[in-house]
């Protein structure tokens, strides 16, 4: 269990808080490139860290991320006109570019120069890997961009999706990192009951996580801290002389890499904090060595695994808390443990249940919690250490990211960290 | 197995109620384990390793003697996780007997443990291990 400070110092992240002052030490996904297309085109509204902004490309294609508000009477850039190279507040013809300077006050005489004494709140920005990222840091501290594999892969071998969830991120990467609730959350009660035919059908199976995952639901969970966050390797049993390990990278402040089997696509998580009873998910699936594959589009086509459908205009999962997630509940007391369709609403109906922000003073947690105890130590030890002026490694180190997950049978004396080394190097 | 001083009024193994439903599940989980009765006790003092979880299947004197064990050769950051989730395994079993037990002659001890072993968890998130075996061993 947290403390009630410790929770608070976690979950709160918005101007001002400790949590928030970390997390804008990294570079973060702020929204997808696709959100604006063509220099010049409508802006859009966005929300981080309890600020309202207004992204916009200008004419030669550079993503400004500005203050909503207009510094001169507070109406919304979101209804500004987007040409020559700014955005132009309508209501009395402000213009800003994208580094929040100001162009052009029209109501005020020339001679005033009144704009050389204006400036609205600007964020960096770089396209990276299909998203526009934001740095709102300390500008003398602006770090590389992380060496995520996922953004580096040609865009014929990425799909990245974006939704809105209401809750706090904390959870979100809890459910993200937890391996043991897929035994249950995720499966068919096939697996469940691991009736005669499922057992049948998955003993054989070239796929790991089918033949393994499911037949040991107490797996034994280990952590091992990194440069740039952990790995969270959890053990199940395997044939006589052999162990299946599946080894989440967790990479700070908020970045997971999902246990993949070679040869197969590989998924991935952030979340970033839209205020503290919101985030963003990001859901990134990439093959390093070939386009996304037919079966890889069918299932994000289809929501059977990490995508979802949103709304294109709110990023608001089609299946949410007004709609139950679409629940069939003869599915559930039929087929599968929940009656929701697919993982990502899986998770998503879950986590929302566990109310915005979770009180974690009343958890009653087990030794199967390990790896959400390891993040939580983790993030809190970064957060206090920035607090005393001690900044977080991994921001200044963009290489650490270079990294993938893993999931392999090994021979039961072999150690993780030796059998795997070569499987969690990123390549591209 | 160490002599449990007469004044330490806990009494083991202690049994649950059976639940019905997800019994056979969480009797197959780490948490399902952590809840059943009769479970053997932790492991051998002859064989502490900080970069093992201590199975928390009790509260019984075996298994806090284990965790003491493990927590004054803890050091990394691994270990006290480690020993934290033990720490969390223990004052959930606690409150668990606290609930489902509540004329328990145990009552008083039981409260008194769970109160101590949140001590001890928060004084292992402080990376103050050592501190927290003092704690838990004024239980035994």
């Amino acid at each position: 269990m947290l403390s009630r400070e410790e929770n608070e110092l976690l979950t709160q992240t918005d101007v001002g808080s400790p949590a928030g002052k970390y997390f804008r030490r990294f570079w973060l996904p702020a929204l997808l490139a696709s959100e604006v297309p063509t220099p010049d085109c409508p802006p859009v509204r966005i929300r981080l860290f309890g600020e309202d902004l207004i992204a916009f490309r200008d004419t030669n294609g550079q993503v400004g991320l500005l203050e909503e508000a207009c510094p001169h009477r507070r109406a919304s850039l979101f209804w500004g006109r987007n040409e020559e190279c700014g955005l132009r507040c309508v209501y009395h013809g402000w213009k800003f570019d994208v580094n929040g300077i100001c162009v052009d006050i029209p109501n005020e005489p020339q001679e005033y120069r009144l704009e050389s004494k204006v400036r609205t709140v600007a964020y960096p920005t770089r396209v990276y890997g299909g998203l526009v990222w934001v740095y709102m840091g300390p500008p003398e501290l602006r770090p590389e961009l992380p060496k995520l594999e996922w953004a580096r892969v040609p865009e014929s071998h990425r799909y990245i999706s974006k939704r809105l969830q209401e809750t706090n991120y904390l959870q979100a990467i809890e459910g993200g990192i937890d391996s043991s609730h897929s035994n249950f959350l995720h499966a068919s009660l096939d697996a469940f009951r691991l009736t005669d035919s499922y057992v049948e059908k998955v003993k054989n199976s070239d796929n790991l996580r089918a033949k393994y995952h499911l037949l040991d639901k107490a797996p034994w969970f280990t952590v091992k801290k990194t440069d740039y966050g952990l790995v969270i390797a959890v053990r199940r049993k395997a044939e006589e002389d052999r162990y299946y390990w599946r080894l989440t990278q967790f990479l700070v402040p908020s970045h997971t890499i999902i246990p993949y089997q070679s040869g197969h696509s590989i998924h991935g998580h952030c979340w970033v904090p839209r205020d503290d009873q919101s985030c963003w998910v990001w859901t990134m699936s990439w093959n390093p060595n070939a386009p996304l594959s037919e079966n890889d589009w069918g299932m994000i086509r289809d929501e059977t695994f990490v995508h979802a459908r949103v709304d294109p205009v709110t990023f608001k999962s089609v299946r949410n808390k007004e709609n139950n997630y679409k629940v069939d509940r003869e599915q559930q007391r039929t087929s599968t443990m929940t009656g929701i369709h697919g993982f990502a609403s899986q998770d998503q109906a879950i986590q929302e249940s566990m109310l915005p922000i979770v009180d974690r003073t009343r958890e009653r947690l087990g030794t199967s919690d390990t790896a959400i105890i390891a993040m939580r130590r983790l993030l809190l030890q970064e957060i206090r250490e920035l607090a005393q002026a001690h900044e977080p490694f991994a921001a200044q180190h963009a290489d650490v990211y270079w990294v993938r997950s893993a999931s392999l049978l090994l021979k039961r004396d072999v150690e993780f960290e030796e059998g795997a080394r070569d499987l969690m190097k990123a390549e591209v | 197995m160490r002599a449990i001083p007469a004044a330490t009024v806990l009494t083991f193994p202690w049994r649950l109620p059976a639940i019905r439903g997800a019994a056979r599940a969480r009797s197959r989980s780490c948490y399902g384990v952590a809840m059943e009765l009769d479970a053997p006790s932790g492991v051998p003092l002859s064989e502490v390793n900080p970069n093992h979880i201590v199975p928390v299947t009790n509260f019984s004197a075996d298994t806090l003697w284990s965790i003491i064990a493990h927590m004054e050769v803890s050091t990394d950051f691994e270990h006290l996780v480690y020993r934290e989730a033990e720490l969390d395994a223990i004052w959930s079993i606690t409150g668990f007997f606290l609930v489902t037990e509540p004329n328990s002659s145990q009552l008083e001890a039981v409260r008194q443990l769970r109160a101590g072993a949140h001590k001890a968890h928060d004084l292992v998130a402080d990376r103050r291990p050592a501190e927290a075996a003092v704690v838990l061993r004024s239980f035994l």
